[in-house]
């Protein structure tokens, strides 16, 4: 363990936050170590000194003023509150309408686009004749249309 | 408190204030505000080191606390509750602040293998014999003169009580930079709580 490592342990160890494993090993290693215990001692008292003299400070302004500010700010987060719910209301009742509209939509468009597909597209027609036959093909969409005797 | 009779506020303990506030009673929740708003705004001006951001922070925090409170559960005090909105909103704060300006070549240094550079100065007692305020005041000016990443770091865990792991989780570092920064920020306000007694020996 390297010179940092072994640091860290021992703050590691103050602040109580070793694994029991591991604090039985430093243990054993600060009974023999002077430099090490002053260290741990050192980082116990000045972790005493910091907590018991945390930095005091004093609003700089009067309950009523400060309380005015609070309460106004409280007061407009709750119209925003308000204003997001309407308008994700207002949004839901769109949906309501939206959804089964464009659903139909969908549906009058596949069944159109079906119905074209396979109505006027192609239309295929033969007949027989006691020596030929004839068969004639059209197509509405390619615009063409083609006789075939044999 | 019964009927119609508005209960004595002042009288009342948190717990009742809380139970009051969370029914509605704004008058409850502001004598919270009252009771609390120092420590919060102190705990915001440590992080920050700006009147103005503490200010502006400690104000939220409380907004925050009157839309979340049906989630204070009574699991820690009131207090400790508000002040880890506070805490909270001060790192939102100063990560946005720190996506516009680099970090220090200092704070990359002591990130990076300061420790073993920079090894005890710390000493047992260092501020023995100096009255209570002058150490308080002594310790705000040594914590505004780390970084505010060092300075983070010893605020979550002298004063919030935060667990390694729990301050790499709320700050976004590793629990070994957390110990690092924690170290260095430990030895740098040793040394200057020394400097302190070396001025009224001389």
């Amino acid at each position: 363990m390297n010179n940092k490592e072994w640091t860290l342990d021992l703050q590691a160890y103050v602040d109580g936050e070793l694994e029991p494993s591991r604090r039985a090993e430093v243990e054993r290693v600060l009974a023999g170590d002077v430099e090490a215990r002053d260290l741990v001692a050192a980082l116990r008292a000045l972790g005493e000194v910091v907590r018991a003299h945390e930095p005091a400070e004093r609003v700089p302004e009067t309950r009523e003023f400060y309380w005015s500010q609070v309460q106004r700010r409280i007061r407009l987060a709750e119209a925003a509150d308000a204003r997001q719910a309407a308008g994700a209301s207002r949004a839901a009742g769109w949906l309501r309408w939206l959804v089964p509209t464009l659903g139909v939509a969908a549906v009058v468009v596949v069944v159109s686009l079906n119905r074209r597909a396979t109505g006027p597209v192609v239309e295929v027609a033969s007949a027989g004749m006691d020596d030929a036959v004839g068969m004639t093909f059209r197509s509405d969409t390619d615009g063409i249309t083609v006789h075939w005797l044999r | 408190m019964a009927g119609s009779l508005k209960p004595d506020l002042a009288a009342e303990t948190d717990e009742a204030l809380v139970s009051l506030a969370k029914g509605g009673d704004m008058e409850a929740f502001e004598e919270l505000v009252h009771r609390h708003r120092d420590k919060i705004y102190a705990r915001a001006m440590i992080m920050m080191r700006n009147e103005v951001e503490a200010l502006d922070l400690s104000q939220e925090a409380w907004v925050k606390a009157w839309q979340r409170l049906h989630q204070f559960q009574g699991d820690s005090t009131f207090a400790t509750w508000a002040t880890r909105i506070v805490i909270n909103l001060c790192l939102d704060q100063i990560r946005r602040q720190k996506r516009t300006r680099a970090e220090s070549i200092e704070q990359m240094e002591e990130e990076t293998g300061g420790v073993e550079r920079h090894m005890p100065v710390v000493e047992a007692n260092p501020t023995e014999g100096l009255e209570s305020e002058d150490v308080r005041k002594r310790i705000d000016e040594a914590l505004g003169k780390l970084t505010e990443a060092h300075r983070t770091v010893v605020v979550l865990h002298e004063f919030e009580g935060l667990e390694y792991k729990e301050i790499a989780k709320r700050v976004g570092i590793s629990i070994g930079t957390v110990m690092s920064r924690l170290f260095y920020a430990r030895r740098r306000l040793a040394s200057l709580l020394q400097n302190l007694r070396k001025e009224r020996s001389e």
